[in-house]
């Protein structure tokens, strides 16, 4: 039963127009990229990742991935949390679910399946057409890491699997406080905005030093040291501190939205 | 007990579990109790230390910066704050050390033979070979934690009240904490040096410095995490990536005598002649600038000094002082430099023996 | 005529029942949105809730099914509590509740299809049978593959009622089926009710419409202010709420008189008198009438309307609001 659930789900989501959109537009970013690295040409290059770029194709999906994660893969999945809730209780969808009967637990993690699944593919997606894209426009030898040391493609796609996981489950994170906001409201665009607000909020409160006793609990703080995983050997202090943060987020806003639901009136 | 109270309360434990749990990461990782270890005599730890064969390890060093050292955003690694570097040695002189910063990274790998140093923000690999007499880079070796209580101990051995101050958990092992304290003739602006020696092997694992009316180290260099025993061969190899430049260090060298505006300070500090006036923990180094590079030294650099720095004089004549928690610099306009971990009274009164 | 407070028209003990609550009553902050509602739906019976817009019919519904906790007051459905027993109890419920909710960028037929993948008592393999079906009975078969945004009110309306009917149900619950929907429409919905009847389905029906009531139902509960002021069989409810003998004499005085003696209410009215039938019958009253002497050119059963019987339990609060809320296409005499 659950496992048909989840399906409908997933086939739901893949159904809406905009899910379509949204995926075109996230699978734009590795090829411009791409693009872009390729006709700066050797005096391109820039900061951080991106200074490894030329000639190291392989590197471009976690680029990509590591860019989007900022604002782009949040944005996604604040709409796919608005629509699974506050959308579907604006459509009057919501109620229809209830009383066919599909337990309110049940329903959160039918939600929670379809934002973790759907993630899953729009961060793999992005990540295999970075690849190609790379590839294509900027050549490969295997991935050279940051460390300056050169991983064979195996290696390479190893590296760019566990940062897919690790995208995925910051995005899952977002999503899941999004759905907390989600189930307390019937306009999509109010979950939107409130998650992007905060998202940047975050952001520009990470940037102010006086403000350092804050940081270690916005989920945005650990977004940059998830960029470990191009180096060799990889550490993994920063790795775990940002996955158990979003792990953090990821209980705070499942049991927020329990809470919520089971109490809810529809 | 219904269902739904049941879910309610789950749900309930969950926010909170999520909510503890960012809390017990924002905190500080907690020293946890200190381990109960034999007694040693301080000299005995001391001799231990100088003693003991550095082995094979790999770890994350932290240095925690609180010198209050200006935050220069051209120079953003002396600003104060928190940064980590990763080390593996061998125990016989084959070393890689990987400094992350920001997104990108630097790599030195000294394979015994060659020492490469790797920049990913340019692409760029620096190949030293060794000459007869393979000397040490000085920058290099500062950040590790063993190396540095090293040279701190053979300096200051003789001018200091050496104390063993219990014992504390460093990198997760049992550590003795040796104090050295300057003997109260020593004029000087550090209170003590405490190191943190590796119960078993002896090795220095965490130094501290603190300064006089500071009660937080004023810098700390640190293992946070170490795992002692062979490494990787292969860590301690490099190979150029495919589409790197190539330099020595000595085309390097030239380059950066050009970019960077404080090398003329440094050289000056680092050159040929400099100068040691004093012994022990007030001991002050000093050195003359040549006059041609004082007025070479590019507008930006002279725009930095004047922002951190404080017109002073007296009958020495006059320059400009910089002070940090733990040093004193006094620059004279005529070009001689006065360095020391004193108070600036100590700088007044050697600048005049700089020759 | 009876009110819940006084003596409740009640089915008998004996029958079976759909669905019960007991002193329901439901705030929102500080309104009350429903109070004191003691309802029961006998198995089988096809009830109609009716009541001003506002008067509580949704709110009770949605406590029905499971999606309003109650602040107090118990409620059992399909012999299990809610909201405990919502489990078990809801997929043998089909459910319109206010208005169509479907997904407007899918096709009649996905929406049906979601629906149907969280079904609880339809297996996977017979879902495309079932949504096939339940278009079909609705009469959206030919409309199917067409996007909801474009639907019609009617067509949306029917397919509502489709994702009710998708699996054979115990109680269908209806509220304001008819909304939207043009005279062919409601035809159409009440085909639907008579036929779920026939099929021993319980069903209730909210609606502020009374002819709808009247036409379809075999039991009637009236809202009023978030209480239910009467329930009972329709019949039954019409026949106590009054029934009344139209007289036409020319003797109006002696009829009256000789009534009075008889202990007949009754009061002058156009070319006779109105008879009021509460502790008589029509042959009593045309008994009395004639050994007085009076003649009767002709005797009417004036039978209460829905529509009269809902103004007496409404009136004095109504009075000064009008009676807008409340549709008033037929009624009257009958």
């Amino acid at each position: 039963m659950i496992t048909r659930q989840f399906g409908s789900e997933v086939r739901w989501m893949l159904r809406r127009p905009r899910t379509i959109i949204g995926l075109f537009g996230l699978v734009l970013v590795p090829i411009i990229i791409s693009f872009g690295i390729w006709t700066a040409g050797d005096g391109g290059g820039g900061p951080g990742l991106a200074a490894i770029l030329q000639g190291n194709g392989m590197v471009v999906p976690i680029f990509t991935l590591f860019l989007s994660l900022n604002l782009l893969l949040p944005l996604v999945a604040s709409i796919w949390a608005a629509d699974g809730l506050a959308g579907e209780a604006q459509h009057g969808t919501l109620r229809g679910l209830l009383v066919a009967p599909v337990s309110r637990v049940r329903l959160l993690f039918v939600k929670l399946f379809g934002l973790t699944a759907m993630s899953l593919f729009a961060v793999t997606l992005m990540a295999v057409v970075g690849i190609i894209a790379g590839t294509a426009f900027l050549g490969t030898n295997g991935m050279m890491t940051l460390s300056g040391t050169t991983l064979s493609t195996g290696q390479g796609l190893l590296r760019i699997a566990l940062f897919v996981v690790l995208v995925t489950f910051q995005m899952v994170s977002i999503g899941a406080v999004a759905l907390a906001v989600s189930s307390t409201t019937e306009h999509p665009l109010v979950v939107q905005a409130a998650t992007m607000t905060t998202i940047i909020v975050f952001q520009v409160l990470g940037q102010f030093q006086s403000l350092d006793w804050l940081h270690p609990f916005l989920i945005t703080t650990g977004f940059p040291g998830l960029i470990d995983v191009m180096r060799d050997p990889i550490p993994l202090g920063q790795i775990w501190d940002s996955t158990l943060l979003a792990g953090c987020y990821l209980l705070i806003g499942t049991g927020l939205a329990a809470m919520r639901l089971i109490t809810k009136d529809s | 007990m219904n269902k739904r109270k049941v879910t309610l309360a789950v749900a309930t434990a969950g926010v909170l579990t999520g909510a503890a749990g960012l809390s017990l990461l924002a905190m500080p990782a907690g020293a946890g109790q200190p381990p109960s270890l034999p007694d040693v005599s301080a000299e005995s730890l001391v001799e231990q230390v100088m003693t003991a064969k550095p082995g094979a390890f790999g770890g994350t060093v932290e240095v925690d910066n609180k010198l209050g050292l200006p935050s220069i955003a051209e120079i953003p690694q002396l600003a104060d704050g928190k940064h980590s570097a990763r080390i593996w040695t061998d125990g016989n002189g084959k070393l890689r050390l990987a400094l992350p910063n920001g997104q990108s990274e630097q790599t030195i790998v000294d394979d015994g033979k060659t020492t490469w140093s790797w920049n990913s923000q340019d692409n760029e690999v620096t190949k030293s070979e060794h000459k007869d007499s393979p000397k040490e880079s000085n920058g290099e070796k500062a950040i590790d934690p063993a190396t540095a209580a090293k040279e701190i101990v053979t300096k200051t051995k003789e001018f200091s009240d050496i104390t063993v101050d219990g014992t504390a958990r460093v990198a997760n092992r049992a550590a003795y904490e040796l104090v050295l304290s300057p003997k109260p003739t020593e004029k000087t602006l550090i209170r003590e040096v405490r190191i943190a020696v590796d119960a078993e092997l002896k090795m220095p694992l965490r130094v501290a410095v603190l300064t006089n009316g500071a009660a937080e180290p004023a810098g700390t260099v640190g293992f946070t995490q170490i795992n002692v025993g062979p490494q990787d061969a292969k860590l301690f190899e490099f190979t150029p990536p495919a589409n790197a430049k190539v330099t020595t260090p000595e085309a390097k060298e030239a380059q950066a005598r050009e970019k960077l505006p404080e090398a003329g300070l440094e050289a000056a500090l680092q050159g040929e002649d400099p100068q040691i006036f004093g012994t022990g923990w007030d001991s002050v180094i000093g050195a003359r600038i040549p006059a041609d590079a004082m007025t070479q030294v590019p507008a930006e650099a002279q725009g930095l000094v004047d922002r951190f720095t404080k017109k002073v004089s007296g009958s020495w004549g006059s320059g400009k002082l910089f002070t940090t928690k733990v040093a004193t610099i006094l620059i004279a306009d005529d070009g001689r430099v006065v360095a020391g971990a004193v108070p600036e009274q100590v700088l007044f009164d050697t600048i005049g023996q700089v020759k | 005529m009876t009110t819940s407070t006084s003596a409740p028209v009640t089915a008998p003990a004996k029958q079976a029942v759909a669905a019960r609550t007991r002193g329901l009553r439901k705030e929102y902050g500080s309104t009350v949105a429903v109070d004191r509602v003691d309802l029961e739906l006998p198995e089988g019976a096809v009830l109609g809730m009716l009541g001003p817009n506002g008067s509580g019919k949704t709110t009770t519904i949605r406590m029905l099914l499971g999606l309003v906790r109650p602040t107090q007051g118990e409620i059992e459905l399909l012999g299990r509590p809610l909201p405990d027993g919502a489990e078990q109890a809801l997929p043998h419920v089909g459910a319109l509740v206010e208005g169509p909710g479907f997904h407007p960028f899918l096709s009649g037929r996905e929406n049906l299809i979601r629906c149907a993948a969280f079904e609880p008592l339809l297996e996977k393999r017979k879902i495309k049978q079932a949504v096939e079906d339940a278009l079909e009975r609705v009469g959206l078969a030919q409309a199917a593959h067409r996007r909801y945004r474009g639907y019609s009110l009617g067509m949306k309306q029917r397919l509502g009622l489709a994702a009710a009917l998708l699996v054979p149900r115990k109680l269908v619950v209806l509220d304001e089926p008819t909304n939207g929907l043009d005279p062919a429409g409601t035809r159409e919905i009440r085909r639907i009710i008579a036929d779920l009847h026939d099929r021993g389905t319980t069903v209730l029906v909210s609606s502020h419409l009374l002819s709808e009531v009247e036409a379809t139902c075999t039991h009637v509960a009236v809202l009023h202010r978030g209480t239910v002021v009467a329930q009972g069989e329709l019949t039954e409810l019409l026949q106590a709420g009054g029934s009344a003998l139209q007289v036409v004499t020319p003797d109006v005085e002696t009829a009256l008189g000789a009534l009075r003696q008889a202990k007949i209410s009754a009061r002058p009215l156009g070319e006779g008198l109105r008879v009021e039938l509460a502790g008589t019958s029509a042959p009593q009253v045309i008994e009395t009438l004639v050994k007085a002497g009076v003649g009767v050119h002709e005797a009417t059963r004036w039978k209460t309307g829905l529509e009269e019987l809902f103004a007496r339990l409404t009136e004095a609060e109504e009075a000064e609001r009008g009676m807008s809320a409340v549709d008033t296409l037929d009624g009257g005499p009958r």
